[in-house]
């Protein structure tokens, strides 16, 4: 418990000294409760997703960072490591190959990789990944465009 | 005698000028930081051990006030707020003029003729044995180290030190001889500040503003000093026996990086404990419960072995490589 408030606290104080420092990562620790973090992060550029602002809720519990945090989308996406309906994240280093060397803000960066390269044959989004596996590009890129439009770009008018 | 080193002295002023910004300028100053750093307290050491025995206790009545030899070393960085305090400490004054001669010592590599030594045996009778014992430990030490890597940064320091008291005087006007000749204790001093202020006034103009903001002992814009190890109240340190604030430096320079999973301070201990060969250092708290959990270094994945490697664990001297193995390997983290 200690240990993981110490660790958070010292990632705390690197987010803000290093703000700005990559313009696609923000990532923001709740007011209140240094386990609950945010992070809005941009969508890699030539992927569907470009454009796009994506929000990411990570819960961190409290053997972090022997344990890794649990980290899911807020903002809807189609991706097939995404569900689509609770945001949750099909990615290796959140679950067995975490290592305690990682911090959230080298999470944000996996999960922009892994926006850029999704891996269809573990799917949480069975949709997306029946549609690369079928090799159907450009009906995956499309629908995500579309997603990435209706919930990750600001509104217009 | 004296006049003669006055003028040769003066000599390299623009010469002096010149290394202290390229230092400035330099990234690699840290790096000699660290040598200085290791250098003085093998300085310390044997400063020590002197100034326990037979050697110090000559002139024991100049210091009264003060606490001992590792006060007496301390107040190498004191001088210039104690020379400061006027008249009541012109004793005081006669023993810090012998402790901060290192500076004379760069003079003299530099110059290669300037004893400095001489320059104030020649004034002072009961300061004097002390004065060539300390700076004779200099040179001796200067001698074996054979590198000269870090003179420009003695100077450097002795500048700022210099510029604390001598600033408001003229940076170029030698003494005239006559005081010199007229030297009792006190004219002593002021010749021998006369001299210092003749000698490196104008680069201790240019060196104050690199060195003063954190109190004329570093150079703050120094990467990884700040982060892990700011100093809040430096003038608590100053107070602080030699030996400890000594340690302090130390361990700012040699062990700077705390566990990078707890973010602890790394004790020596556990900065000499390599429990994989990827070169991922953690504290031991933290192995033993990766050992608990999964038992994977967090730095390559690959389970620990059973027999850690002990790190290269060199107390003396060796710190300075030391801190180099760790900050390659914190580069190969992930």
């Amino acid at each position: 418990m200690q240990t993981s408030r110490a660790r958070l606290f010292k990632e705390y104080k690197e987010v803000q000294r290093e703000k700005g420092a990559d313009p696609d990562i923000q990532l923001v620790c709740d007011d209140s409760n240094i386990f609950k973090w945010t992070a809005l992060i941009k969508g890699p550029s030539d992927t569907p997703f470009e454009g796009g602002v994506f929000q990411l809720a990570f819960a961190i519990p409290e053997q972090y960072p022997l344990q890794p945090p649990q980290v899911r989308f807020l903002t809807k996406i189609f991706h097939p490591n995404v569900h689509f309906k609770t945001g949750e994240i099909c990615l290796d280093i959140l679950k067995n190959a975490w290592s305690p060397a990682w911090t959230l803000q080298s999470v944000c960066r996996a999960i922009i990789a892994l926006m850029a390269h999704p891996e269809p044959d573990s799917p949480l989004n069975c949709d997306s990944g029946n549609l690369l596996r079928s090799g159907d590009i450009r009906g995956y890129q499309s629908m995500a465009r579309m997603y990435t439009r209706l919930a990750a770009m600001p509104k217009k008018g | 005698m004296v006049s003669d080193s006055i003028t040769n002295a003066s000599i390299p002023c623009p010469n002096v000028k010149d290394l202290g910004k390229k230092k400035r300028a330099n990234r690699s100053a840290k790096l000699k930081q660290c040598k200085l750093d290791v250098r003085r307290e093998q300085w310390l050491s044997q400063v020590k051990k002197k100034g326990c025995g037979e050697e110090w206790t000559g002139d024991g009545l100049h210091r009264d006030a003060s606490n001992g030899s590792s006060e007496n070393v301390e107040s190498r960085r004191e001088r210039g707020r104690v020379e400061a305090n006027g008249p009541g400490s012109i004793h005081h004054d006669s023993d810090l003029e012998l402790s901060p001669s290192n500076s004379p010592i760069s003079l003299n590599s530099i110059l290669g003729s300037n004893d400095s030594g001489t320059n104030y045996s020649g004034s002072g009778s009961s300061s004097s044995s002390s004065a060539d014992c300390c700076s004779g430990n200099i040179t001796e030490e200067d001698d074996e180290g054979g590198d000269d890597g870090c003179l420009d940064d003695w100077e450097a320091m002795a500048d700022a030190l210099a510029a604390n008291d001598e600033r408001p005087k003229p940076p170029s006007c030698p003494p005239p001889p006559q005081d010199l000749t007229a030297s009792n204790g006190s004219g002593m001093i002021v010749g021998g500040e006369n001299l210092r202020s003749g000698t490196r006034a104008t680069p201790a103009a240019a060196n104050t503003r690199a060195w003063r903001p954190d109190d004329a002992f570093r150079p703050q814009s120094l990467p990884n000093l700040t982060k892990h190890h700011s100093f809040p109240n430096p003038s608590d340190r100053r107070f602080v026996n030699g030996g400890i604030s000594w340690a302090g430096c130390n361990r700012i320079f040699n062990v700077p990086t705390s566990c990078p999973i707890c973010c602890e301070d790394l004790d020596l201990t556990d900065s000499s404990f390599l429990p994989c060969l990827c070169g991922f250092r953690l504290c031991l708290f933290c192995h033993k419960r990766i050992l608990e959990e999964d038992g994977r270094c967090p730095g390559c994945r690959k389970p620990y072995e059973h027999n850690p490697v002990e790190g290269e664990a060199s107390v003396q001297g060796g710190g300075l490589t030391y801190r180099l193995t760790r900050s390659s390997s914190l580069m190969a983290r992930p």
